[in-house]
């Protein structure tokens, strides 16, 4: 069984054919170790890439992070700090990966990070935004799985329809690995920081978690939340059960989750209006 | 009552909230409740970014929202494999509650 999950391994991390990060966000990750650089050439370096800087000004207008009417890169370094824009610049390329593979996917993952960020912000954990980011990345190795193992993905949809199985039993069955470990090694192949690749890859065993406990317990419950509301389409519909590492925590009761479900479910009609306007052609980066 | 994206709000529907600008509630209101929406408005509210309204009753009705029995019976099957779970059964008990209390408000249509 190791062998197929190397094998497999070996594919998925076949650098000639997966998806690369732009190299501004490369240079982006290089300035922010660097005291000196400024805001200023940062936004530079950004708006240097006219699609990027499109994608990070819609996404920074989307509900997911909630930022709204912010219209120049410099206006969001500034209103919104570096951080941030990194985190956009991060997460906009990598929805144009998803966006093309798959609606459903990508609204749950849009949810998903819509949920991620009302929980951080509800419990006031600190960077909410990269809890944001994580959530809306924590399903990247569903893509992965599908560019490169087509067959594999639908004998996984086939197990699922017949055994009425969550997605990543199938995977395993399958494939011998899952998703959450799939997008782990991306994350690492792409030199993600471990706040973002430690959720994606426990957000199926928040026990699993060691330094990014609370990020990765906030994913795995935004996760969960969005499969309850049954907004958009992760591949199967059931919903994972509560660990109860995540809820300890998390340090939640049944008040804050009741809170959070009435905040989300108010978000997501934004969400879905967000969603609907991308596919009715208002992509401008697109044009 | 329902809250629509608006660009599926259309002529007819009368307003249940106030709408103000950026879904701030506090500031002055562009719109008042129980204005009835014209094309010309929503096309104004739009302009001014506004991403959502609330209406009265329960208007956009699409496939799979038919009724309340309906939205219970799809969370059942979302949750039929934790039900038995303490903490995941408290979030079905909540969404059960949530789902019903939205659609109770004045807006059920039964049968029709």
């Amino acid at each position: 069984m190791d062998e197929k999950r190397n094998e497999l391994k070996k594919i998925i991390m076949d650098t000639r054919t997966l998806p690369t990060l732009p190299g501004v966000i490369n240079k982006l990750n290089s300035l922010s170790d660097n005291d000196k650089s400024s805001v200023q050439e940062m936004a530079r370096i950004v708006s240097s890439d006219q699609v990027l800087s499109a994608r990070i000004l819609r996404l920074a207008n989307s509900p997911s992070y909630g930022f709204y009417r912010v219209s120049t890169i410099s206006n969001a370094m500034i209103l919104l700090g570096v951080n941030v824009v990194k985190s956009l610049a991060l997460s906009s390329s990598i929805f144009e990966i998803m966006e093309k593979n798959s609606v459903g996917l990508w609204e749950h993952s849009l949810g998903t990070g819509v949920a991620a960020n009302l929980i951080a912000t509800k419990l006031g954990l600190p960077e909410c935004e990269e809890i944001a980011t994580a959530g809306l990345l924590h399903d990247i190795g569903k893509v992965i799985i599908s560019i490169k193992c087509s067959e594999a993905e639908e004998e996984v949809r086939r197990v699922i329809d017949e055994k009425r199985v969550y997605m990543r039993e199938a995977e395993q069955e399958i494939i011998d690995t899952d998703h959450a470990e799939v997008g782990g090694w991306l994350a690492k192949s792409w030199f993600l920081p471990d706040k973002l690749s430690e959720p994606i890859n426990c957000h199926h065993d928040v026990e699993a978690s060691g330094n990014h406990r609370i990020k990765t317990a906030a994913v795995h419950m935004a996760d969960v939340l969005i499969k309850a509301s049954g907004f958009g389409d992760s591949g199967d519909h059931y919903v994972p059960q509560i660990q109860q590492a995540a809820w300890d925590a998390l340090k939640l009761n049944e008040q804050i989750i009741a809170e959070l479900v009435e905040d989300l479910e108010d978000k997501l009609v934004e969400v879905k209006n967000f969603s609907l306007e991308l596919q009715q052609g208002g992509d401008a980066p697109a044009r | 009552m329902q809250k629509i994206p608006l660009i599926r709000a259309t002529a007819g529907m009368i307003l249940a909230r106030d709408v103000f600008r950026s879904e701030q509630a506090n500031g002055v209101p562009i719109c008042g409740k129980d204005t009835e929406l014209t094309e010309p408005l929503v096309a104004r509210l739009g302009k001014l970014n506004i991403q959502s309204v609330y209406v009265h009753g329960h208007p956009l009705w699409e496939e799979g929202d038919q009724s309340l029995d309906e939205i219970l019976r799809d969370l059942d099957g979302r949750f039929e494999k934790v039900r038995q779970d303490p903490l995941t059964a408290k979030l079905y008990d909540i969404y059960a509650d949530y789902l019903t209390r939205s659609m109770g408000e004045s807006g059920g249509r039964k049968a029709e």
